[in-house]
């Protein structure tokens, strides 16, 4: 039987919308400024398979994850109606500790689920070694708390103590709970919905278009790739370190395009590393998932479909597919957008006109964490991402002061910061002349300096302050990014991945890196600007 | 406004200008070709016009609804602006949220700012979040920015300092100073005193965009007005509210989408007159379907975006899809059936206009037989139907027929329309099922009663003046001025939070009170209404509600109603604090329809083979009746088409339609 174009397209923008809803409920709910500032969560719907069907606009890096968590889910449990299950562990389908995710099976009054519907939040702290749970570990159990999958709800009701046991091993419990109902009323929202969507359109149609929509999002994704050359296309691309002295790390990857399929294989990859950039398996797969989606249309839903056509390979044991008890907090924010660097480094070679040069390649996470005299005292830990230049597109500069690839979380208002932590903003500008030079010109990197008004432990994770952002088809390499700290008048540099207890005063400034340039320079010296 | 004075509401639209007016009690209406060029000239013209016909004794009053400022925006046709902010934050206008539209497209681009980087000039002087001074801002710092503006020559100047909205003190001194220089200055925590500094950067900038084109709009109107006697010209604001000319010249920003708001407004007149209060409104037009909820009064945001650029001043929450009139449709390469956003416009159209070569929504209404036979307007504008039926027949693709392909066109169309309606709906916590779908716009008609069965929306208002729905609300609209502050502060009991805000509503209404005055409305015919912000401290949105009873009380309940879920035990905040002051205008009365003798038969126009999708693949002969004479009291029953100069009206079979004292349509399922 085949698809109607019209039901199927009805089911498309019914599943869209169910992913959508679930990420207002979400995002307004919330406590932390991470989620409720910075969206940093995403909400997605599944098959009774587990494959996913659509996910709301959110996080790119949570694309490719969020299915790995609800297999994990369902494999591990018993979940029945009314159940819902927590997990964070990156071995057992989680990405890093700080992301939380709720899986919740929805059986519309079938035997089996019919649908999952799961949310995904960036909580601020998990505990661990250091404020914000982004540390500079060796393994992963000093990186804060693990969750394996477990019944966070049975049959709608909360389990207190999974919620006690968690709530007791974080620095900031009251908003935990406050973020973790805003997840839990996530998933109600997405269960409500399909269960009035099976009311109306029944059973038998819905599980019906549940694959066609998959086999749809895969005819889409194999017209794409019969569109590029046919070939192997080999890249290589490194991170600076591993945070406690090794480095540079490769990253290398083959991309085989042949016959509408294509297969990225990362061999040759460096081993897992001492520190906390490794990447899990599912956050490479997210990275190889947001470049190829890239490819097509921005209508094109994100179903599991899309990536039947596409083959993964990571060695195991390596830097893009690590194995316990490796640390693993920063490969989900820097290793994850240097596998998208590496990969669209291959990419240009088949499709020299369309890929961009270089972005920034980091996040810049930034944690504070101490205690709050503005608020008695009561403990608090800030997260921040920094955005940096865009590399330069064929026929387009980058874009300045922007986030790029695997994340798009906002920043958090100067008005907002300083009212509810001890710190002042002296500095949130744009970084001069770090765009690498080209035909088109790499955007600027993002200047910014903060003074902490309190003893605070700050935590650094930052790439691209060695090895810079590269450019294209004969365009400059973006400037790496700097970070410094000035204490009583002393100007000390700070390495990218460090934790430091900073006295009230220090001022801490961040550049972060510029993006590559494309096409040679046409003049001497900056090429066209936006501006 | 006074029944026995005349008043004249108009809207500017991108091809006419509509006029609406009361004279000695009646209603007039009229229609004037726009001037896009010189939108000032058919606002006259349609004034002179009036004149001519109506006598004018005493005072007199217009109304003005315009997109003037909506269409600088969406032109960047504004003014060279510069902008003086807090040294340190010059980028802020440029990095915005740092965050960028679209995720997965590489190429994606954001619009420029509105003030090149040469004019975003940093001020020396810094403010706390406690409202402290740092930094002092130093005479000799005034001094030097003046030279540099003076040199650099912008046409207006924004001032917006971070925290200013604690201590606006820099902020008005070197306001001073500027003005005193002869340069248009727009104050921050003038226009938007709340906290967030790029939303509020970004609002101040575009007033100081709009500034100088929007003076010499209204001064046109005022002084030609100011010949035809004793006049007072008023403004159409985004919020729904009306303010005199004098006061709106210096914020265009408030008033950048008041033709929408006249819309919902108008909507909300005709549906009072019919008796209902809870109202989703839907403007369906070439290109885009506008929704808004009317609970006696509209929603408000303060978080709309025009341009792509957010203003973070009240307006009505409009929530506007790209599914109109001339939506494309088409066949994506996964063989879904796609409409919108994509439009044909008005140039080249749909096919059935005669040069568009993709089918559109109104070609898929053509071939069902849905349109009048003689073509649209009256029979002025003929459609080509043997054209579009060949045009859908070349594009249907693995589709079984054209009239399949049709009702798949209208049925995606109308998925893209109830995922409008749920968004402002089930998504904020209310059911459909409580609220009367008012629906206008040149295809609303054609679309509501299977919206309105799909979201089991009871029943459908087509209201009467569908072309002039807007003016109409403009001529309806009250005077209001909406007043803001932000405090944030956290709440421990409602008595001390009571205790602690009282001075700054008392401030806040003063300043609102003589507003007022100076618009002629004196005290005692001001109502005033206290509002808050709050949230449980942590979270970063914040719900509105009425601070005159117990608000932290309410605030929880409308937690609940909005996300599912609430904790008294949890700590709350004020974050800010709002006074909204009305003028309230006199209730609009319509003319009321005669309810003469006659039959149905009497308005019928035609008899024709039309296919009403979700009811089978067979056309049904269905009566054409004229809207014009149809009677008061009358029931039509479905299936029906009701034709009228503007706008369809599909009327589906188990549909009936009642014409009610007004000429509105009602329309409710009957049961079977």
């Amino acid at each position: 039987m085949k698809p109607d174009p019209v039901e199927l397209e009805i089911f498309k923008s019914l599943f869209h919308s169910v992913a959508e809803e679930m990420g207002a409920a979400l995002r307004r709910t919330a406590f932390s400024p991470n989620i409720k500032e910075r969206r940093d969560y995403s909400c997605a719907v599944f098959s009774g398979d587990g494959e996913v069907l659509a996910m709301g606009d959110h996080m790119p890096v949570h694309l490719g994850s969020m299915p790995l968590s609800v297999s994990a889910a369902i494999a591990e449990l018993d979940l029945g109606p009314g159940d819902i299950a927590i997990l964070n562990d990156p071995y057992r389908g989680g990405t890093h500790l700080p992301d939380i995710t709720l899986v919740m099976p929805v059986f519309a009054g079938q035997r089996t689920p019919l649908f999952y519907v799961a949310s995904r939040a960036h909580h601020a702290d998990v505990g661990g070694m250091q404020p914000g749970s982004m540390s500079l570990a060796r393994e992963i159990y000093q990186e804060g708390i693990r969750i394996g999958p477990l019944h966070l709800v049975r049959r709608g009701r909360l389990v207190q103590e999974v919620v006690e046991l968690i709530l007791s091993n974080v620095r900031t419990p009251r908003e935990r709970e406050g973020d973790l109902a805003a997840q839990l009323a996530a998933c109600r929202t997405g269960e409500r919905r399909l269960g009035e969507m099976v009311t109306r359109y029944g059973v038998a149609q819905t599980r019906r278009y549940q694959q066609f929509l998959l086999a749809y999002s895969e005819a889409m994704m194999r017209d794409a790739l019969r569109r590029l050359p046919a070939g192997r296309f080999r890249a290589e691309d490194v991170l600076d370190d591993d945070g406690l002295g090794s480095g540079p790390l490769r990253l290398k990857v083959t991309l085989e395009l042949r016959d509408g399929r294509a297969t990225v294989d990362f061999t040759g990859t460096a081993p897992q590393c001492a520190g906390n950039v490794n990447a899990v398996f599912a956050i490479t797969y997210s990275a190889v998932f947001y470049v190829f989606r890239c490819l097509l249309g921005e209508e094109v839903p994100a179903t599991a479909g899309l990536m039947r056509p596409i083959r993964v390979l990571a060695p195991a044991g390596s830097l893009v597919n690590a194995e316990p008890p490796a640390a693993v907090a920063g490969g989900n924010v820097e290793t994850s957008q240097r596998i998208v660097d590496v990969l669209l480094r291959a990419l240009a070679q088949a499709l020299p006109d369309h890929v961009p040069a270089a972005s920034q390649g980091t996040m810049n996470n930034l944690t504070l964490g101490g205690r709050n005299p503005l608020r008695n005292n009561e403990p608090f830990v800030y997260y921040e991402t920094i955005a940096g230049g865009m590399g330069a597109r064929p026929g387009l500069d980058g874009l300045n002061g922007i986030h790029t690839h695997m994340t798009n979380s906002l920043n958090t208002p100067v008005e907002v910061l300083e009212h509810e932590l001890p710190v002042r903003v002296r500095r949130y500008g744009l970084r001069r002349g770090s765009g690498g030079a080209g035909r088109w010109r790499g955007g600027d990197g993002i200047v910014r300096e903060i003074e902490l008004l309190a003893e605070m432990q700050m935590g650094l994770l930052a790439e691209r302050r060695r090895f810079r952002p590269y450019g294209l088809a004969g365009g400059q390499p973006g400037a790496p990014g700097r970070n410094w700290v000035t204490i009583a008048g002393r100007r000390e540099p700070l390495p990218a991945k460090c934790s430091r207890l900073l006295p009230p005063g220090a001022v801490l400034t961040i550049e972060t890196p510029g993006g590559g340039g494309w096409g040679k320079p046409v003049r001497k010296g900056p090429g066209r600007r936006q501006d | 406004m006074s029944p026995e004075r005349l008043a004249i509401a108009i809207d500017t639209g991108g091809t006419f200008t509509d006029c609406v007016y009361v004279s000695n009690g009646r209603l007039g209406l009229l229609k004037v070709p726009s001037t896009p060029h010189e939108p000032s000239v058919s606002v006259l013209q349609a004034i002179w016009e009036v004149l001519r016909r109506e006598s004018v004794q005493g005072a007199w009053e217009i109304r003005i609804g315009t997109t003037v400022g909506t269409n600088a925006l969406l032109e960047r046709r504004g003014a060279r602006v510069a902008l003086l902010t807090t040294a340190g934050f010059e980028d802020v206008l440029e990095i915005g949220r740092q965050d960028r539209p679209r995720l997965y497209d590489w190429m994606v681009t954001r619009p420029q700012p509105l003030v090149e980087r040469r004019l975003r000039l940093g001020v020396r002087e810094r403010v706390d979040a406690r409202g402290r001074v740092l930094v002092g801002l130093q005479a000799r710092e005034v001094e030097r920015l003046v030279r540099l503006l003076k040199a650099r020559k912008p046409e207006a100047v924004a001032v917006c300092l971070v925290f200013s909205f604690l201590l606006p003190r820099h902020e008005q001194r070197l306001g001073q100073s500027l003005r005193r220089e002869g340069f248009p200055v727009c104050l921050s925590h003038e226009i938007v005193p709340e906290f967030r500094e790029y939303e509020r950067t970004a609002t101040t900038v575009a007033n100081a965009y709009l500034l100088p084109l929007w003076k010499k709009y209204l001064g046109r109107i005022l002084q030609q007005a100011s010949q035809w006697g004793d006049v007072r010209v008023q403004v159409m604001q985004s919020n729904g509210g009306i303010v005199d000319a004098s006061m709106a010249a210096d914020e265009p920003v408030r008033s950048v989408l008041s033709g929408p708001a006249g819309g919902v407004l108008g909507a909300r007149a005709v549906a009072r007159l019919a008796g209902l209060r809870r109202l989703i409104t839907l403007d369906m037009g070439g290109t885009s379907t506008d929704v808004a909820v009317v609970e006696d009064e509209p929603e408000m945001t303060t978080e709309a975006r025009v341009a792509d650029i957010p203003l973070a001043v009240p307006m009505l929450q409009i929530h506007s899809v790209g599914a109109g009139g001339g939506s494309i449709a088409r066949l994506d390469a996964g063989g879904a059936l796609r409409v919108g956003p994509e439009s044909a416009g008005a140039d080249p159209g749909p096919l059935c206009y005669g040069r568009g070569e993709r089918p559109a929504v109104t070609d898929a209404h053509l071939v069902l037989g849905h349109l009048p036979p003689d073509g649209l307007l009256g029979g002025s504008f003929p459609l080509d139907a043997d054209r579009t039926w060949k045009g859908l027949e070349r594009a249907r693709g693995p589709l079984k027929s054209v009239e399949d392909f049709a009702v798949g066109i209208l049925r995606v169309a109308d998925a893209t329309m109830e995922k409008a309606i749920r968004v402002m709906t089930v998504e904020r916590g209310r059911d459909p099922r409580d609220y009367t779908l008012v629906a206008f716009g040149g295809a609303g008609g054609l679309h509501a009663c299977w919206l309105a069965a799909s979201l089991r929306i009871p029943r459908v208002l087509i209201p009467v003046y569908p072309g002039a729905l807007s003016a109409l609300g403009i001529l309806s609209a009250d005077v209001v001025r909406d007043l803001s502050w932000t405090v944030r502060r956290p709440v421990k009991t409602l008595s001390q939070a009571r205790a602690e805000l009282e001075p700054v509503f008392r401030r806040l209404e003063r300043e609102g009170l003589r507003q007022m005055r100076i618009q002629g409305w004196p005290a005692d015919a001001v109502s005033l209404q206290r509002l808050v912000d709050m949230r449980y401290v942590g979270q970063g949105y914040e719900l509105t509600v009425d601070a005159s009873g117990d608000f932290v009380a309410a605030f929880h309940r409308a937690h609940r109603q909005r996300y599912s879920y609430a904790d008294p035990a949890w700590p709350t905040e004020v974050v800010n604090v709002r006074v909204r002051c009305m003028g309230q205008a006199p209730r609009l009365q319509l003319p009321r329809r005669s309810a003469q003798r006659g039959t149905l038969e009497d308005a019928r126009l035609d008899r024709r083979r039309v296919i009403f999708p979700g009811y089978g693949r067979e056309p049904r002969w269905t009566p054409f009746y004229d809207r014009e004479r149809l009677q008061a009291g009358w029931r039509i029953p479905g299936p029906a088409v009701i034709v009228e100069y503007s706008a369809t009206t599909l009327l589906p079979p188990n549909w009936q339609a009642h014409v009610d004292r007004y000429g509105n349509l009602l329309l409710e399922r009957v049961q079977a």
